[in-house]
């Protein structure tokens, strides 16, 4: 890499941290709302730093009945799909970058175009499709509708990062002795690490926060997922406001933590590149 | 769903909730069936997350699975959050539940579509002479009736007793005049506090207004068959708006224009204690509560007075229904199901919890409490929104009155411009398109 | 540039369950023929069964009249171009389809700039300031809508607001009680910082990890030959950034102009209707109105909308030498 002063790393760093905090805002907003009560929450006073804190909205919020059985619901389907969508996104890419095969700009087209519907307007033929397969209030068959939402996503993303690997590399191994599995798995996937970590994530946070879909799928109580559960904060006789900042906090969480457990891959990734110049 | 959200009920304990409801193992917990004897026939009832009591609807379903020992009763607590879209799809699925609850300014459009069984012929058995008359109303398409009605809830005026006394003021005000005259004393008492406000009153507060609005003669609209025009470009109508404004301006609120009632939540700005009334449901009073504990003893209410000393504004009234889908499998059973529900035991239940019965005249358990009691004396003159399907787009979010409120507030529009724009569009809503 | 590669590369190049030489291309036998449908099998017929199909149900219903009654009953009754019409005929249609269009433009060029600068400078940062940025970026983007609006709407509510307050306190006296709420155009605004604060991170990560997956070496031969940071970045980065970045913009191009939940959540599509983009106006007249027929027909038209601006990028895409091996 180029050299850098310290004054420009500074400067970076610096830059960079401030433009962490903007980002950070709003969701720092959620968190100390989440630490307020009732009465804080609407206080005419400047509080950009809580005057106070009560971790009560918490406890409600965890103690809310049905809690643990739609965690479970929720991190079901969404790792499912995410294992899913990436199984069958790579399977489906590396045809589309590097094979030859009649109709192939027939399926590039269909991955594209399959983007394009509002999902808003689909639910209804959906709902009929997913009752016809007895799909409906199976934690299955709603795994499988969001494997559906990440998949053209998927498979085209992964498709560029198959493309973006030069294929000097690959060919370098195969004179080098590996065979084609050797190649993809030697090469091909370890450069794919941040594509796979970058698709992965889109997966799971698509998954974890959707809502339409897992509200009208669901029939018993016990199938409903997070975003549903998060909905029940507001009740006819007012929203819980403290109740809702602090199940978001909670429900970012679990997104954060699988994250946090890919991001080292995110550089792995880059590293391994460097392997069989 | 929003108005239908807010005027339903309250009272009861939070933990009516998602999954949890009852586990009383009386057979009312939500998503599991009874212990009753499992026979070949289940009836699958929705009923709204805060709607009916626990202690209704445990005791309902006991006594229903008695008499019927060869049903279970499949009891789902719905979330309001998405409920169109449930409903939409569970009514056109072959197993569509049996008996559902709508939002009662939603009502005419399930009414409307045909997708609702017809129960004009058993309006008896439901306890119908002593129907509640907005809801009967709302559940009424083109002379037949859709759905019956539930329970409802109307606003009045909830205000610190304490501060009153301290501005010296000796009743609660009944008639407009009084109510800005209390408003004047008690800023003359308070007023050097910046903080304080005689009445918290957000922009877009329709409800209120529409009791304004009714109480000058005027109405949002005006029905001939199934047909409704809107009215509020009428002079009944500008006059009420104008009212609003002078309460506004009056009180001095620092409530948002642009806003209504839930953003923020008042409940929790009068618990903050600063404020000495708000327009409200009874149950406000507990959200403020969470606040600030000691003012549920400090607050009492009074209904919305009238222009004319002495009497109380008509008030806008909302609430729920009950009906039986046009698909579900055995609507005898549901009409057994009505017949139970809608009789003065169970519909006492909703007294109790602080909101008006559908089906019974009874509201004796409302007078305990100042605060119940004040909106059971306003809603003998209550009122519904249009009973056209064309309500449906406004119910959903984008309403009109609430836009003309803000205009004319924010000075945007002068009280002509904007009385018409929102008359056009009541009326660009009413044709359906 | 990868196209003048073509002939060099093995037919069926490093899949798994390829068996290790395998004939090259002038014998391919049976599987090696098969080898790509079966894999691509999964991911297709998921998606025609549930994306294609359905959206293949939502252009036949635009030609039915479909209201509740019809749905519950099973009733089809076909009406022509009544619903289009109906549709095409209300003068807002155009007024909304513009604004819609004027919004889209607007947060996805914003987006790109904001996400492209993020990543180029991700490469920049020492390891713990980049990943306080990524944790950052993150939280934003896992935050569930139903936090992140009303977070909004707060911080931009007109009397206790963190904003406003913040505003009066620096001396801006004319912000105590300003209403960010009040117009079509401000209220876009907010709704658009909104999307763009949840969407940056994706765009980030994307392009970040499109530039990491660029060897190191290649790097380091610019550096070798004297190359200054933007030189690098022109020569280096942008080859590999390039198709990334056509990607993100076309998947923003799709996803802010269907966006709905923010837009309805701030303020429904008000005030006078003046934030009302086509997603809302499809739920208007769909869940809100249950008028599905007219709803689809918005749906196909937004639907052909999106054809006709993306359609040069696709045409590229299918044809270009970058789907060419």
């Amino acid at each position: 890499m180029l050299r850098k002063t310290p004054a420009q790393r500074v400067a970076l760093a610096v830059f960079g941290l401030v433009i962490a905090v903007v980002f950070l805002f709003p969701t720092y907003w959620m968190f100390t709302t989440a630490l307020k009560t009732p009465a804080q929450i609407l206080s005419p006073d400047y509080d950009l730093i809580p005057l106070s804190a009560t971790l009560e909205n918490f406890g409600n919020a965890i103690a809310k009945p049905g809690f643990s059985t739609f965690l479970t619901n929720s991190l079901i389907v969404t790792l499912g799909s995410v294992v899913f969508a990436l199984v069958a996104g790579l399977l489906a890419a590396v045809p589309l970058a590097r094979m030859r095969f009649r109709g192939r700009k027939g399926f590039i087209l269909l991955v594209l175009v399959s983007q394009l519907a509002p999902l808003e307007a689909l639910f209804v033929p959906m709902y009929l499709i997913m009752r016809d397969a007895d799909l409906l209030n199976s934690l299955w068959g709603l795994l499988l509708v969001y494997v559906a939402f990440t998949l053209p996503f998927t498979v085209w993303t992964l498709r560029g990062f198959v493309k973006g690997i030069p294929i000097e590399l690959e060919e370098a191994a195969m004179v080098d002795g590996c065979g084609r599995w050797g190649v993809f798995r030697r090469v091909t996937l370890p450069l794919l690490g941040p594509g796979l970590v970058a698709t992965s994530v889109f997966s799971f946070i698509t998954a974890w926060n959707e809502f339409l879909y897992a509200l009208v799928f669901m029939r018993d109580q016990d199938k409903l997922t997070l975003p549903v559960w998060l909905s029940s904060f507001r009740t006819a006789f007012g929203t819980d406001w403290g109740g809702i900042m602090a199940a978001s906090v909670i429900y970012a969480v679990p997104a954060l933590i699988f994250f946090l457990l890919l991001q080292r891959k995110l550089v792995g990734g880059a590293t391994a590149g460097a392997v069989k110049g | 769903m929003r108005s239908w959200s807010k005027a339903m009920v309250g009272g009861m304990a939070v933990a009516l909730a998602v999954a949890g409801c009852a586990g009383s193992g009386s057979g009312s917990g939500s998503g599991t069936s009874s212990a009753a004897p499992s026979g070949p026939r289940t009836l699958t009832v929705w009923l709204m997350n805060g709607s009916a009591p626990a202690t209704l609807t445990d005791a309902l379903h006991k006594k229903f699975q008695e008499t019927h020992k060869d049903v279970t009763v499949k009891y789902e607590v719905q979330q309001w959050n998405g409920i169109q879209q449930k409903l939409t799809t569970a009514l056109s699925g072959n197993d569509a539940p049996d008996v559902i609850e709508i939002g009662n300014t939603q009502a005419p459009k399930f009414a409307s579509e045909g997708v609702l069984a017809d129960l004009t012929a058993s309006t008896g058995d439901f306890n119908g002479a002593n129907w509640l008359s907005s809801l009967k109303d709302s559940g009424n398409w083109d002379g037949k009736q859709y759905a019956i009605p539930f329970y409802a809830a109307n606003r009045e005026i909830l205000y610190r007793k304490d501060m009153f006394a301290e501005a010296g003021i000796a009743a609660p005000p009944t008639s407009r005049q009084e109510w800005l005259d209390a408003i004047t004393k008690l800023k003359a008492k308070f007023g050097s506090d910046p903080n304080f406000q005689a009445l918290y009153l957000p922009g877009q507060n329709w409800y209120t207004l529409l009791s304004f609005i009714y109480d000058e003669g005027g109405d949002i609209a005006k029905k001939d068959g199934t047909k409704f025009t809107a009215t509020l470009d009428s002079a009944e109508a500008k006059k009420g708006l104008e009212f609003y404004k002078q309460l506004i301006d009056a009180s001095g609120t620092k409530a948002p224009k642009d806003a209504d009632e839930q953003t923020p939540e008042q409940a929790g700005i009068y618990g903050g204690g600063k404020v000495a009334m708000i327009v409200a449901l009874p149950w406000e009073v507990a959200t403020a509560a969470k606040s600030d504990p000691t003012i549920k003893d400090k607050t009492s209410a009074f209904p919305i007075p009238s222009k004319d000393a002495g009497k109380t504004a008509p008030v806008f009234q909302g609430g729920s229904n009950l009906a039986i889908p046009a698909n579900s499998k055995d609507q005898d059973l549901a009409k057994d199901y009505l017949k139970l529900i809608s009789t003065d035991e169970y519909q006492g239940q909703f007294a109790k919890a602080g909101m008006i019965p559908g089906t019974s005249k009874d509201v004796s358990a409302l007078q305990a409490d100042p605060v119940n009691a004040a909106m059971a004396k306003a809603s003998t003159n209550g009122k519904a929104v249009p009973a056209t399907p064309g309500w449906a787009t406004i119910e959903a979010g984008q309403n009109p009155i609430k836009d003309m409120l803000t205009a004319y507030l924010t000075g945007a529009k002068t009280i002509d411009a904007a009385t018409s724009d929102a008359n056009a569009a009541l009326n660009k809503a009413f044709s359906g398109s | 540039m990868t196209s003048t590669v073509n002939t060099v590369l093995p037919a069926g190049s490093p899949p798994p369950a390829a068996r290790p030489g395998a004939g090259r291309r002038a014998r391919r036998p049976l599987s090696d023929i098969a080898l790509p449908y079966l894999m691509l099998l999964p991911a297709v017929a998921l998606m025609v069964a549930l994306l294609g199909w359905p959206a293949l149900q939502v252009i036949a219903i635009s030609f039915r009249k479909l209201d509740l009654g019809e749905l519950v009953r099973g009733e089809i009754k076909w009406v022509g171009l009544d619903n289009y019409a109906n549709v095409l005929n209300d003068p807002e249609f155009w007024v909304i389809a513009l604004r819609t269009a004027v919004f889209t433009v607007t947060v996805v060029l914003s987006t790109l700039l904001v996400g492209l600068g993020i990543a180029v400078l991700m490469r920049h940062l020492s390891t713990w300031v980049r990943i306080s940025l990524q944790v950052c970026l993150v939280l934003a983007w896992a935050t569930p809508i139903v936090a992140t609006t009303t977070v909004f709407q707060w911080m931009f509510d007109q009397e206790y607001g963190i904003l406003n307050k913040t505003l009066v306190l620096l001396g801006f006296d004319s912000f105590k009680g300003h209403s960010w709420f009040a117009s079509g155009g401000s209220t876009l605004t907010v709704i658009g910082l909104l999307v763009l604060w949840q969407a940056v991170p994706f765009i980030a990560f994307t392009l970040y990890a499109g530039l990491l997956s660029t060897p190191k070496d290649l790097y380091e031969a610019a550096a070798i030959d004297g190359a200054t940071g933007w030189q690098a970045f022109r020569a280096v980065s942008w080859p590999s950034l390039r198709p990334l970045l056509m990607l993100v913009t076309f998947l923003s191009v799709l996803w802010d102009f269907k966006v709905f939940a923010q837009v309805w959540a701030i303020r429904q599509g008000g005030p006078d209707g003046q934030s009302t983009t086509l997603p809302v106006l499809l739920y208007l007249k769909g869940i809100a109105g249950s008028h599905f027929g007219v709803s689809a027909a918005v749906a196909v038209l937004m639907l052909i909308i999106l054809v006709a601006v993306t359609w040069r990028y696709m045409r590229l895409l299918v044809r270009s030498p970058e789907t060419e091996l």
